[in-house]
């Protein structure tokens, strides 16, 4: 039982951060209807940079954000300028092909860079854990939850309460309608576009306390996000966070109770059993 | 009277499919115009491609004397056009008082100058459901919505799309009785309507699409006269 308990509560603290990794994708999904395969790529990518800055500067892990978040941003602006944009009115094949290629390049780049064995920064300065009814909490994933928890919560007033959120969910609603009121959509997919990448910068330098990058992680963020979009569905951003604590929670419990290789099956189980019994998730609008 | 709008040998279409072909007409500052015509004349592409949605094969469209022809739509809504699209076409998961907010968008200051309350005097019930979200409407609630936001941006020029569509006769009353209350505030209207008996009414002057041409033209009085309209759309 104690396993079980500690295994759901690791897992749920780190749900948290793959809740946030989606909020990213939701938004490029969200708005512009782009299947964005690349997105668990721009995650090690941020981690990279997280441990390029760290390991260079000496600087935590979990303060990189402040150098990659406005990175990631640019990386995703360039990325919907040079690739996106053009693919828009394409067949969708073709977006795909192209997400793929960009996906295929961020990990050529980094094995190029960094080579293919895994790295992680020495140590960080939120270490050890925490005792509550003796049950263990590492204090890296404590924070690394309670900050992606707050980034959603910015992101979703940014959302609701600023001219440039209020566009994105207009021409998430209706393109067209939100053309007419003046707002241009090929700003509006590029913002949307680099604050999702934007988002994964401070996913990558929270997951840098706790754990090791290597080039081939991508997939397995990108498996665990749209899996987390799916159960979510579409439009709830409180949605997200719990199907993100849910993904995470069976994660950890697949690990614990069977076998740590594991982790990916139930994700894919989760992923498949969503879109074959409820296809627009649990939260999901239409 | 001054021209706002000149349209002069307008040709476009979907893809290789034309729909208008060599349009001309033009609307005077203050006046209400109305375009009549069957289902499929081309009144909705007209509208499309003066706001930006549908580029122009060949033709020009000028707005204050401005070509204004293939420009972007959040361009054309930012030199004062407004454009009430078929259907209301609303922000759904967002609530009434965002999509009003949303209307400003393109010229802000408007806000400042208290549209939002103009809005809501215009159309009380909105103001009576401003929280809610805008899918949760009835059909006439969301016409004046559309409507209502088509103005939030104060334009200089309302586009209004078939604001009769779908709606039960009452409700149209009640449309008509608001916009014949904007004319008196002097706003210039472009109307496209299916409903003959309303469009005749509310403008000055109406032309007719048929086919993607004009074929006829005249105020609400002689074409409520004129044969081709008795024969073919009031079925006298």
């Amino acid at each position: 039982m104690d396993t079980v308990v500690q295994s759901l509560l690791n897992g749920a603290l780190m749900g948290c951060v793959y809740a946030l990794i989606t909020l990213g994708l939701s938004l490029i999904f969200g708005v512009m209807n782009v299947v964005n395969f690349a997105h668990g790529d721009f995650v090690m990518l941020s981690m990279y940079f997280a441990f390029f800055i760290g390991s260079m500067w000496g600087v935590d892990a979990v303060f990189t954000p402040a150098i990659t978040f406005p990175l990631l941003f640019i990386v995703g602006v360039v990325a919907y300028y040079a690739i996106i944009d053009g693919t828009l009115r394409q067949k969708y094949v073709t977006q795909i092909a192209v997400t793929v290629g960009l996906m295929t390049f961020l990990r050529a780049i980094t094995q190029l860079m960094w080579k293919a064995q895994p790295r992680a920064l020495p140590y960080s300065l939120i270490q050890g854990s925490i005792h509550i009814a003796g049950y263990n909490i590492m204090l890296s994933r404590l924070i690394s939850a309670v900050v992606s928890i707050l980034a959603i919560g910015g992101v979703s007033l940014f959302l609701s309460k600023t001219w440039p959120g209020r566009a994105i969910r207009a021409a998430s609603d209706d393109l067209d309608a939100a053309s007419l009121v003046g707002v241009n959509y090929r700003w509006t997919y590029a913002l949307a576009f680099g604050l999702g990448s934007a988002l994964t910068a401070i996913a990558g330098g929270l997951l840098m306390t706790f754990q090791q990058v290597d080039p081939t992680m991508g997939v397995r963020f990108g498996l665990l996000s749209w899996c987390v979009l799916a159960l979510a569905g579409l439009g709830s951003i409180p949605g997200l966070l719990i199907s993100g604590i849910i993904v995470g929670a069976a994660e950890s419990l697949s690990m614990a109770l069977w076998d740590p290789r594991a982790r990916s099956l139930i994700v894919y189980l989760i992923f498949i059993l969503v879109l074959w019994v409820r296809p627009r998730g649990l939260f999901g609008r239409k | 009277m001054s021209e706002i709008l000149r349209v002069e040998g307008l040709h476009a279409g979907y893809g290789k499919v034309p729909v208008l072909r060599d349009v001309s007409f033009h609307v005077n500052e203050g006046e209400v115009v109305a375009i009549l015509g069957p289902n499929g004349a081309g009144k909705t592409t007209l509208l499309k491609t003066i706001s930006g949605l549908i580029h122009p094969t060949a033709g020009k469209i000028l707005f204050d004397g401005q070509e204004i022809g293939g420009w972007p739509p959040h361009r054309v809504t930012k030199a004062g056009i407004a454009h009430v699209p078929e259907g209301g076409r609303l922000f759904p998961n967002m609530s009434v008082r965002e999509n009003l907010l949303m209307g400003a968008y393109g010229n802000r200051e408007s806000l400042r100058t208290g549209v939002l309350e103009e809005v809501y005097e215009m159309f009380p019930v909105l103001r009576e459901r401003h929280r809610q979200m805008a899918r949760t409407l009835s059909g006439g609630e969301k016409q004046m919505l559309a409507i209502g936001r088509g103005l939030a941006s104060r334009p200089r020029f309302l586009m209004l799309d078939e604001p009769s569509l779908g709606l039960a006769p009452k409700l149209v009353d009640g449309i008509y009785e608001r916009l014949q209350a904007l004319r008196g505030h002097g706003l210039t209207v472009l109307l496209v309507e299916q409903n003959i008996h309303y469009a005749l009414e509310l403008a000055d002057r109406c032309y007719v699409l048929e086919n993607g041409r004009i074929v006829l033209e005249g105020t609400g009085e002689e074409l409520a006269r004129s044969e081709h309209i008795k024969k073919h759309y009031l079925g006298l």
